[in-house]
Order: structure tokens, then C-alpha cells, then sequence
């Protein structure tokens, strides 16, 4: 078994071989600063974890709920500084607790989904605004989480994006199919032996823990878009569901390189997350028009 | 009244099983049997709990009671297949018909594609209900009558000891209901499984069904068609409804049925 120790100096020694190839790969004056190849190591492994559980989310109508985990982020910070816990995990923690909170309550009551979001995303809002209006030293704060900042993304958050994206791979892998299933019939795939309730509990702690990652990157106001806006335009440009993620990633990831490394531009010198949007939105536009060419209805 | 006939084997037990929901009985010690290999219909009005007996039935609501599923001839646990009443899903979703087939048996994501054997079994499914043309089309754009077709063979695919099917021609007109029931009758005498549909229509279960559960809230008979399908039985669970059915739909006693499509040719077994 390896020793805490030496993964670590493992991690030092290849995320620097990661940021060289980076330099060369992309030759631009900005791109040779360690904190923008850090910055876009952070994107391309978020932009593809996002890009995967957006197929999700579009194809079930779920950005609400991300919506709802987004905005428990403040609330997450707010409870670490009550309880001394460090930010980077009872953000985390509590947007999982919120995630798992959320599918629980939709699995036994007979209210609607989205009433039962509703009242999660008031809760967790209200909470936050609660915290917030007492401690105004905590208002500072707030601007980093409307609107995010990847470029000082820490060696840690890096490291804690690779294992996620880890885990989230080898669950798409596994439960791909199974997720799409549940998503268009519960009954019918837990009649082929799905086991519906484990995966939905996997995929909102999953999802949660994207969405927190997201929110760090884009903040919470564009964070819903990470996830929606590159599935929606592999929606138009796909035929398939297996073909509807490959379009996803490759929307998503060259969205997240070309949106950093323009708003870095002398003359852009916009935030990162909103660029990246606006990248990917320019692909939705070009997707609708594909669809709209084909004949298909633009969704 | 319950007509009940312990000569046959039975694939499945109803025994005094009662569903609560929301402060509501939806069923109230309902018992009834299903006879192994029959072509089982619960007819009832809106709301009677037919639904709802095949979701107990198939561990999706809790209920008092018990459901006693009889093992196959070979000892194993039956296989249940299952075909809903529709999808309700975003139509948009760019999801083919095939792909649809195989998510239940492929573990390998579909982003991989769809693998040569998987193929080929969804294939020889869609053969089987006379639908293999839909195959590459998204499920989103398929009709009624189509749909339920892709369910059942999505159901066959599963080799069940007993077919579970939720109003499976619900929507779809009447000569697609006909052919439904014909292909589904076909299918059953071929494949030998038990089937349990609910349905609405009494045209198709004289028709169909060897065996009949009228159910309103409680069983009011069981039995076969026949025996179970009078002005009486039929009156006590439709009520003030029953002036609407056709009186020619209902089976005589002389061993054939009145349905619009038989013209009184189909004989009962």
C-alpha cells in the first residue's frame, strides 16, 4: 500500500510534468504563469466531469436541483466558520447533505419535485442570508462565490478534482446506461434489476460534489450553465444518447481552453468562468443551427 | 361473488393485501389468484386500484398482506417483465430505439456503441412484435401504437415467466389494439409465459383473457370470462357506468364472444 507521504510527493512530481506540457501544448504569454496552467488543469478536468453529469441533467430535467446544491455552497462556507471547519470541506459537505437531503424527501413524499427543491434551495438561501447579515465581514466573501475564480484555484483543489474525476469516470463508466434507464422509467429498470435507489443517491452526491467544484471555477450564478449549457448543444448536434456525451465533452472542454485563454487577452481581460459560458453558448448557437438545418425542432 | 378454480397451478397469490396511501384505502384484502400460463385482466372502473395491485405486485408500493409469486417448473424465481402504460419523457431526448432495448442488459456505456450481441437480440425482439423498421429511429418520435410495441419487446427481452402490462393499448386506437392483443396472445402461446394486464377496454379481455379479476377497491369475482363478465358482477363495479357499456361486447353463454372484431367467430377455450 502506498504511504499518504509518498502519494504526495508522487502528486508534486506530476502535476509540474502536467503544467510543462501545458506550456508547450498552448504557447501563449499567458499560458507560461504557473497560476493560468494551473487554472486550466482545474478546467479541463472539471469542464468533463460537468460536461457528463449535464447529460443528466438536461435529459432529466435536473437544473433545479444544481441550482439549489449552487446556492447551499455559501451556506457550507457559513457553517465552517460557525463550527471552525476549514471552507474546503464543509462546503462540500454540506452541498451532499443538501444533494442527498433533496432525492430523500423526493423518494417519500408526494409533493413535486420541484416544490421539494423549492423549499430546500429557501432553506439553504435563507440560512446563508441568516449568517451573512450577522457577521458582515462574511458579505466579502460573497463575490467570489457569485462569480467564482479558477485562477487561484490551490495545488489541493486540483488534487481533490483528479480523485473526483476518478470516481465520477468509473461511475459514468459503470452506471451510463443505468442512469439513462432510471431517467426514463424507474419501474421498467429496476424490473431489469437496476437498483434505482443506490444510483440515485450516487449520482446526487456525485452531482454535488461537481456543482461545489463548479462554483468554485464559475461561481453560483453561471454554475447551472456549466453543467446545461454543453449538454444542451450535444442534444442538438447528437442522434444518439452514447454519441449525446461525446459531443458534450468535446463542447465543454474546448469551451474551458479557449475561454481561459481569451480572457486572459490583453484586450479581453474578462472573468474566466463568464467567458467560458459565453464560449460554450456560442457552440449552443451553432449546435441550433445544425438541428434547425437537419429539420429537427431546436430544444 | 369470487369464482375461483384451484385445478390450475397458480404463478401468483393475492392474499388479503390492503395498500394505505395518503390516508386512502386504494385496495382493501383484496385476494385473488393467477392462474400459471393464463391471460389474466383486472378490469375495473377509474380509480378501482388495478394499478396499483400490479405496483404491489411488483414491490413498488408497500401493502399489508402478502403476494405469493410461485417458482418455475425448473425451481428458480420467476423473471417478471414489465410494460408500462407510456414514458412520460422528454421526447427531445436523442435516445434510439435501440439503445433503448439494450440499456438493461449492456454494461458497456453506450458510448462505446452498442455491442454486436446486444444488437442482435433487440433485434430478433423487435422482429418478434413486427417492428424491427423503428430500430434506429429516436424513441421520441415513434407513435402510440409503436411505442407499446417497443415496450413489449423491450419486456420479451427479459424471457419472463410472467408479463406484467399496465393498459399496454391505452391511447392507441382500436385496430392497433386489436393487433396488439392478437400479437401479445401469439406471443404468449408461443413463449408460454403467465400474463397479468389491466385493462379497460371489456371488448378486449372477453376476447383475450382466460381469466378475469373485477376489482373495485376489492375483488368483486374472478373467474373465467364468462362466468365472471355478467350484467350483475359488471354493475356492481362499474355502478351507474355500466349503461354505458356495450351489451354485445359481453360474452353469452353459448362459448363465443361478441366483441366488434370476432363477429361472434372466436371461441372460448
Amino acid at each position: 500500500m502506498t504511504d499518504p507521504a509518498s502519494a504526495n510527493e508522487a502528486a508534486h512530481g506530476l502535476l509540474p510534468f502536467i503544467y510543462d506540457i501545458i506550456a508547450k501544448a498552448l504557447p501563449f504569454d499567458c499560458m507560461q504563469m504557473t497560476f493560468m496552467q494551473q487554472a486550466l488543469l482545474g478546467l479541463i478536468l472539471l469542464a468533463p466531469m460537468a460536461a457528463a453529469m449535464g447529460v443528466q441533467v438536461v435529459n432529466f430535467r435536473m437544473a433545479f436541483f444544481t441550482d439549489a446544491i449552487s446556492h447551499s455552497t455559501f451556506t457550507g462556507v457559513a457553517l465552517g466558520l460557525i463550527f471552525a471547519i476549514d471552507p474546503h470541506w464543509s462546503m462540500p459537505a454540506f452541498g451532499v447533505l443538501v444533494g442527498l437531503g433533496i432525492i430523500a424527501s423526493q423518494r417519500r413524499s408526494t409533493l413535486s419535485s420541484d416544490t421539494i427543491i423549492g423549499v430546500f434551495f429557501s432553506a439553504v438561501v435563507a440560512f446563508g442570508l441568516a449568517v451573512v447579515s450577522r457577521d458582515r465581514g462574511m458579505a466579502r466573501d460573497l463575490q467570489s462565490f457569485l462569480y467564482g475564480d479558477i485562477l487561484t484555484i490551490s495545488e489541493f483543489d486540483i488534487k481533490a478534482m483528479m480523485v473526483l474525476f476518478l470516481v465520477l469516470a468509473a461511475f459514468q463508466a459503470y452506471g451510463y446506461n443505468r442512469l439513462l434507464y432510471i431517467g426514463l422509467h424507474p419501474i421498467l429498470a429496476e424490473t431489469h434489476r437496476v437498483r434505482v435507489a443506490v444510483y440515485q443517491y450516487l449520482y446526487a452526491t456525485l452531482l454535488a460534489l461537481v456543482v461545489v467544484f463548479s462554483v468554485w471555477a464559475v461561481g453560483v450564478l453561471l454554475v447551472t450553465a456549466m453543467l446545461i449549457v454543453p449538454a444542451a448543444a450535444a442534444r442538438n448536434f447528437s442522434r444518439s444518447a452514447g454519441g449525446m456525451l461525446w459531443w458534450a465533452l468535446l463542447v465543454s472542454v474546448t469551451s474551458a481552453v479557449i475561454g481561459l485563454v481569451l480572457s486572459a487577452q490583453e484586450w479581453a481581460r474578462t472573468a474566466t468562468g463568464a467567458t467560458v459560458i459565453l464560449v460554450a453558448f456560442v457552440w449552443f448557437v451553432f449546435s441550433a443551427v445544425v438541428a434547425s438545418i437537419r429539420g429537427e425542432r431546436v430544444r | 361473488m369470487t369464482l375461483n378454480s384451484n385445478t390450475e397451478a397458480t404463478a401468483v397469490k393475492f392474499d388479503n393485501v390492503t395498500v394505505r396511501m395518503g390516508g386512502n384505502t386504494i385496495l382493501d384484502g383484496v385476494s385473488a389468484r393467477i392462474p400459471a400460463g393464463s391471460s389474466t385482466a383486472i378490469v375495473g372502473p377509474n380509480g378501482a386500484g388495478k394499478t396499483t395491485m400490479l405496483l404491489s405486485l411488483l414491490g413498488q408500493v408497500p401493502f399489508e398482506g402478502s403476494i405469493e409469486i410461485e417458482n418455475t417448473p425448473e425451481g428458480k424465481k420467476p423473471c417478471i417483465g414489465y410494460v408500462p402504460q407510456r414514458l412520460s419523457f422528454d421526447r427531445g431526448m436523442p435516445v434510439t430505439v435501440l439503445e433503448f432495448m439494450v440499456m438493461g442488459w449492456q454494461r458497456m456505456p453506450l458510448w462505446f456503441g452498442i455491442r454486436k450481441s446486444h444488437r442482435e437480440k433487440a433485434l430478433a425482439h423487435l422482429r418478434s412484435v413486427k417492428i424491427e423498421g423503428v430500430a434506429e429511429r429516436k424513441l421520441g418520435a415513434l407513435s402510440g401504437g409503436e411505442m407499446q410495441r417497443v415496450l413489449l419487446a423491450l419486456a420479451l427481452g427479459q424471457e419472463p415467466d410472467l408479463l406484467v402490462l399496465d393498459e399496454p393499448a391505452a391511447g392507441v386506437d382500436f385496430q392497433g389494439e386489436y393487433i396488439f392483443c392478437e400479437l401479445l396472445e401469439d406471443l404468449r402461446r408461443k413463449n408460454g409465459f403467465t400474463q397479468l394486464m389491466v385493462s379497460h377496454d371489456l371488448a378486449t379481455v372477453t376476447h383475450h383473457a382466460t381469466h378475469v379479476i373485477c376489482l373495485n377497491r376489492k375483488v368483486a369475482a374472478e373467474g373465467k370470462p364468462r362466468e365472471v363478465l355478467t350484467h350483475d358482477t359488471l354493475a356492481a363495479i362499474f355502478g351507474l357506468h355500466m349503461g354505458l357499456v356495450d351489451s354485445r361486447v359481453l360474452p353469452k353463454c353459448d362459448g363465443s364472444c361478441k366483441a366488434h372484431c370476432c363477429n361472434g367467430e372466436h371461441k372460448y377455450d
